[in-house]
């Protein structure tokens, strides 16, 4: 019997092993830790020593297994340790939550381009395309294509922007019926927004520039019926699904019968209020039939397609939308008026 | 148009709730404005305050020289004494009394009081006073007949209720309290009353002498005479209609013109036969530089357009518009030449549109009037000129070249439900139709004379059956067998680029396409506002204001942006180009890092080139394809601000939608900085094209991270730093060849700018 092999026997590994583990166990921090494994696994213990003298592969294997299974639990006892002191450090790291958090600048949408995309999405909902169409017209587009007689009052200069005889600024979105018609075969599904110009002192309900959207659908067998239903749709897109919508005789040049929408009041539920002028219904803009004259204006024959145009106000719907009281509002740039929206 | 009630009601009788009514008619008629009460206060008895009175004294007062002292049977037993300040009135005559607690019109409440010491216990009334006439010269003698205590509602039209309607352009028939009832009559279904007025007693057989020498601009005269007129104040009835229709009462002659043409629709004019040249009329065009002074004074310079109303010598009359200063009626007229004529519309839109001159005649004629509507109306004044005005009717003409046939529309009823979505039984239309005054003709519909000018088509038919079904038209939408429908590519990209605006934290605002001047073809002759005078060619004058108006403000953090068009010179049209443009605090980078992100969001890569602009600071501007960049110059705007304009079609033909997919993950990339010592004046801008143009394509990523000057790289040069990457999408590219991608770029810098390599 060697002196190491008496070393090996001399010790009760298995009480070693136990005491070793209780004492890692134990350790509540890293120098205590630390402590526990360089007193049964570092250099000079008695572990270490006895494995320095193994001979034998038994008396090999048996401290080799206590000094694996100690070392992992030194591992686990260390990430043990680490979390609870990472825990302890993260409860001490509270915030005030209710402090503002970084300036990120988010921009905004004016209202008109809001009210216009929700238009724009309801008619590409319904199978239209949007035209963006000129704003410098001719007379002869603006006024005589869309049958608009000559005694007319909108042809009048104390209503229109003139240029000059022939030329002037859109008074409504309408010339695009003519444009499309010129361009397209039926059947057309269209909505044409854009700005138009009528010679309106600016107050607080009207200014000389506003955006209008106009519809047009031409196809076989159109009703007014068609167009109230469109109608519908839409306002309710704009405004809310419990809306309802009803129909007013009229006159425009280029529909018949012509008619004028009004949507019911929201602001009431119909009942009359200070908006709606105690009527329950708010002004939509204009809308009717086609005229078969547009039609042969535009070589298209009346016998075989019917249509219906609309026109409406996006100023209008933004307003009712968002509850703006001032026109004016809209065109200041305002940013205090525009970080609402 | 003002439609009194209690006028509409002897036309037609009202048979529905009149808020019923008035909806009604707002659907299927015209607009109504509203539903006005006029005259004496109708609550809390506040009518019953008002009676009847007799004067059984009336002394001078003793205290006051114009006052008169009067006692006053109200029927109540005991007379009451009542201080009066008129004096066109004694004993015996039928007065109106308001008791003491009585309120007027206009909200004035009465009281027992004492004038110059002695009670008045009422008040005797003036027509002003309740709205029935204009009259303050003296109070108001009625009629005798009721019994003192009557109550003056009874005697007196003190409340009337008025209709305001809206007709639209192509319904001057709506323009007459008869037709509003022929309307009331269909919605209804009730009868209409006759026509009112009928001509008195025979017709004479003198003629008036009319000449028409123009049956274009008037296709009908009826011009009538009378003669022992006796001019005067008309009857309280008429002038409390003219009143509430409203209209300024006047004189009989002029009044009872006036209510006809409120009546029917067809204005009259009057003229003072004695003062015709040669006692006849001609109608005509104007001679070049003839005169007219018309009623309101004003002297007329005429145009061979005009229609005018002459006699043998001069003209008297702009037709259809305004009469003139020297034929008008007088209070010493006793002869009257009634005008009943039809003018052209376009005739009299062009004069009164170039004199600027409307009336209530011309805003008819303009819309066109029946010309068969002239006889009834001449007939109502006729007998109204008799009973109010006493005059004897001597002479008359009727002038036309004959009128117009009533037009013949086929009219097929399926047709009208095909239109409308909605079935209406054809015994129904036609019964709608012939209330209107159509008749049926077979398959055809005659239409009323006074709807002739609307009326010639089968749709015309179609929307006088649909405007009084708009309530039951049926929800429902196209079938849709050939509709499709989605943004275009520039409709996307565009609201792309307002998306990433707003992630860069710009507010979008709009702003007037009108400027003050621009240096545009495209100015308007009559402004409304200097301010509003051209389209612009910028949108960034027009933002830089709103930004200024943001500082004034107080605002933060100002960033705006706007797309919209502006308006360049092109040939008959202008060229409108929608713009982007964009102004915020924070300088040149600012400026550029906006349009670098917006070219990054639209997949386009931007070349930025020294560029030049008027509100741009001279060294920090720049330009890229689609437009300009740059540091605000501080004289347009104290401070450091960003701005940018740039030309949204040329910005998106850059862009590289849809992208196409390229390897960068199976082969790796080599990166790498380089530094290179340049001449001050060589912009990295340059280095960069001509290091990519060397390079070729396996030169995927370039990006300067560090401008240095110093005395290590010397006086007047400066050193940019590159991260560069060498990729290829077939191969790895090994260190010799990333080697030699450097040698070529440095090769080419050397040779283009004198570069030179400071580091690898
Ligand atoms: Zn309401």
């Amino acid at each position: 019997m060697t002196e190491n092999e008496a070393t090996v026997a001399a010790v009760d590994w298995e009480a070693y092993e136990r005491e070793a583990s209780a004492a890692l166990a134990a350790a509540n921090s890293p120098p205590e830790l630390d402590g526990a494994r360089v007193r049964y696994l570092g250099r000079k213990s008695e572990l270490a020593q006895a494995l320095r003298g193994v001979r034998d592969r038994e008396s090999g294997m048996l401290l080799n297994g206590i000094r694996e299974r100690l070392e992992a639990a030194v591992t686990e006892r260390e990430q043990r340790l680490e979390d609870e002191e990472l825990d302890h450090r993260l409860r001490d790291e509270f915030v005030d939550v209710t402090l503002p958090g970084e300036q990120l600048a988010v921009g905004h949408l004016h209202p008109i381009t809001q009210v216009r995309r929700i238009v724009e999405d309801s008619f590409l909902g319904l199978g239209y395309e949007i035209w963006d169409d000129r704003e410098v017209e001719t007379v002869e587009y603006n006024f005589d294509k869309l049958a608009f007689a000559p005694t007319h009052s909108s042809r009048s200069p104390r209503d229109t922007f003139y240029f000059d005889e022939t030329h002037l600024l859109r008074t409504e979105t309408s010339p695009s019926q003519i444009h499309v018609l010129e361009k397209q075969a039926p059947p057309i599904y269209m909505v044409s927004i854009g700005r138009v110009y009528r010679r309106d002192a600016i107050t607080a309900t009207r200014y000389p520039i506003f955006h209008q959207f106009e519809g047009l659908a031409v196809d076989e067998g159109i009703t007014l019926a068609d167009l109230k239903g469109t109608l519908l749709h839409v306002m309710r897109a704009l405004y809310g699904p419990e809306r309802q919508v009803r129909f007013r005789t009229h006159f425009f040049p280029f529909t018949e019968p012509s008619i004028e929408p009004d949507v019911s009041c929201g602001i009431c539920g119909g009942v009359g209020c200070r908006t709606c002028k105690y009527s329950g219904w708010l002004e939509m803009g204009g809308a009717g039939v086609v005229d078969p004259q547009v039609f042969q204006n535009v070589d298209v024959d009346p016998e075989r397609w019917s249509g219906f145009a609309f026109g409406c106000g996006l100023e209008r719907a933004a307003q009712l939308r968002h509850n703006i009281p001032d026109i004016r509002l809209l065109w200041d740039g305002d940013l205090r008026v525009l970080r609402q929206f | 148009m003002r439609v009194p009630l209690s006028w509409l009601r002897e036309y037609v009788p009202i048979e529905m709730p009149i808020d019923e009514l008035t909806e009604k008619l707002s659907i299927a008629t015209a607009e109504v404005e509203g539903l006005e009460r006029i005259g004496v206060p109708d609550a809390d008895g506040n009518l019953e305050r008002f009676r009847v009175g007799r004067v059984l004294e009336a002394e001078k007062h003793p205290n006051a020289d114009r006052l008169q002292l009067c006692r006053v049977d109200i029927g109540e037993g005991e007379p009451r004494q009542i201080v009066c300040g008129a004096w066109n009135f004694g004993p015996g005559a039928t007065v109106a009394v308001a008791l003491p607690g009585a309120v007027l019109p206009g909200g004035l409440e009465l009281e027992r009081r004492k004038v110059r010491g002695e009670l008045s216990d009422g008040m005797i009334l003036a027509e002003d006073e309740v709205e029935l006439g204009p009259d303050h010269a003296g109070i108001m003698v009625l009629a005798e007949g009721p019994e003192p205590g009557t109550p003056l509602a009874e005697v007196l039209p003190l409340v009337e209720d008025v209709l305001v309607l809206e007709p639209t352009g192509n319904r001057p028939d709506l323009l007459a309290v008869y037709g509003i009832a022929r309307e009331v009559a269909a919605l209804q279904a009730v009868p209409l009353g006759p026509w009112p007025g009928s001509d008195p007693g025979p017709v004479p057989n003198r003629q008036v002498e009319v000449e028409v020498a123009d049956f274009e601009g008037c296709p009908r005269y009826i011009g009538r005479l009378f003669e022992n007129v006796r001019i005067g104040p008309s009857p309280l009835w008429l002038k409390a209609r003219l009143l509430a229709a409203g209209m300024r009462p006047i004189a009989n002659v002029v009044d009872i013109t006036n209510y006809v043409m409120l009546a029917l629709g067809n204005p009259l004019h009057a003229f003072d036969f004695d003062t015709l040249g040669g006692g006849r009329i001609v109608v005509r065009r104007a001679r070049n530089d003839e005169k007219l002074r018309t009623l309101d004074g004003v002297e007329r310079r005429l145009e061979p357009d005009d229609l005018l109303i002459a006699d043998a010598e001069r003209a008297i009359a702009l037709a259809g518009i305004m009469g003139g200063e020297e034929t008008e009626i007088g209070e010493s007229t006793a002869k009257v030449l009634l005008e009943a004529a039809n003018f052209e519309p376009f005739t009299i839109f062009r004069t009164s549109e170039r004199l600027r001159l409307r009336t209530e005649g011309s805003n008819r004629w303009e819309k066109g009037v029946d010309p068969y509507l002239a006889a009834p109306a001449a007939e109502l004044a006729t007998q109204l000129l008799r009973d109010l005005a006493g005059a004897d009717w001597t002479a008359q003409a009727d002038v036309h070249a004959g009128l117009p046939e009533r037009p013949v529309v086929c009219f097929r009823p399926e047709r009208a439900d095909e239109v409308i979505g909605l079935e209406t039984p054809e015994h129904d239309q036609y019964m709608l139709l012939g209330r209107l005054g159509f008749d049926r003709d077979g398959g055809n519909v005659v239409v009323p004379t006074w709807r002739a000018r609307d009326i010639s088509r089968e749709i015309d038919v179609v929307e006088e059956v649909a405007r009084f079904r708009l309530e039951d038209v049926p929800f429902t939408l196209p079938l849709r067998r050939a509709m499709f429908g989605s943004l275009t590519r520039e409709q996307r990209l565009r609201r792309r680029v307002e998306e990433a605006l707003v992630g860069l934290g710009f507010a979008e605002t709009y702003t007037p396409s009108l400027v003050a001047d621009d240096e545009t073809a495209w100015k308007l002759p009559e402004p409304i506002a200097v301010e509003l005078t051209a389209l612009r060619t910028s949108l960034l004058p027009s933002l830089v204001e709103a930004a200024r108006r943001n500082v004034d403000a107080g605002a933060g953090r100002i960033a705006l942006f706007e797309i919209a068009r502006v308006y360049f010179s092109n040939g008959e049209l202008p060229n409108e180009r929608l713009h982007l443009a964009a102004i915020a605090q924070g300088g040149f980078a600012r400026a550029k890092g906006v349009v670098e992100t917006v070219y990054e969001a639209l997949k386009a890569e931007p070349r930025f080139e020294r560029g030049e602009h008027h509100l741009l600071h001279p060294g920090k501007t720049a330009r890229t394809s689609a437009g300009v960049l740059g540091e605000l110059n501080p004289r347009v705007l104290p401070g450091e601000w960003g701005a940018v304009e740039l030309d949204l079609e040329l910005l998106f033909s850059e862009s590289r939608e849809p992208v196409a997919y390229e390897d960068v993950i199976t082969y790796p990339a080599v990166r790498q900085d380089l530094a290179f010592v340049v001449p001050e004046e060589i912009e990295a801008g340059e280095l960069v094209d001509a290091a990519r143009e060397a390079a070729g394509p396996e030169l995927r990523e370039v990006e300067i991270f560090d401008v240095y000057r110093g005395e290590q790289v010397g006086e007047g040069k400066k050193s940019i730093a590159f991260s560069v990457a060498f990729q290829s999408p077939e191969r790895t590219l090994s260190d010799e060849d990333a080697a030699a991608l450097r040698e070529k770029i440095a090769d080419a810098l050397a040779k283009r700018f004198g570069a030179i390599l400071r580091s690898a």
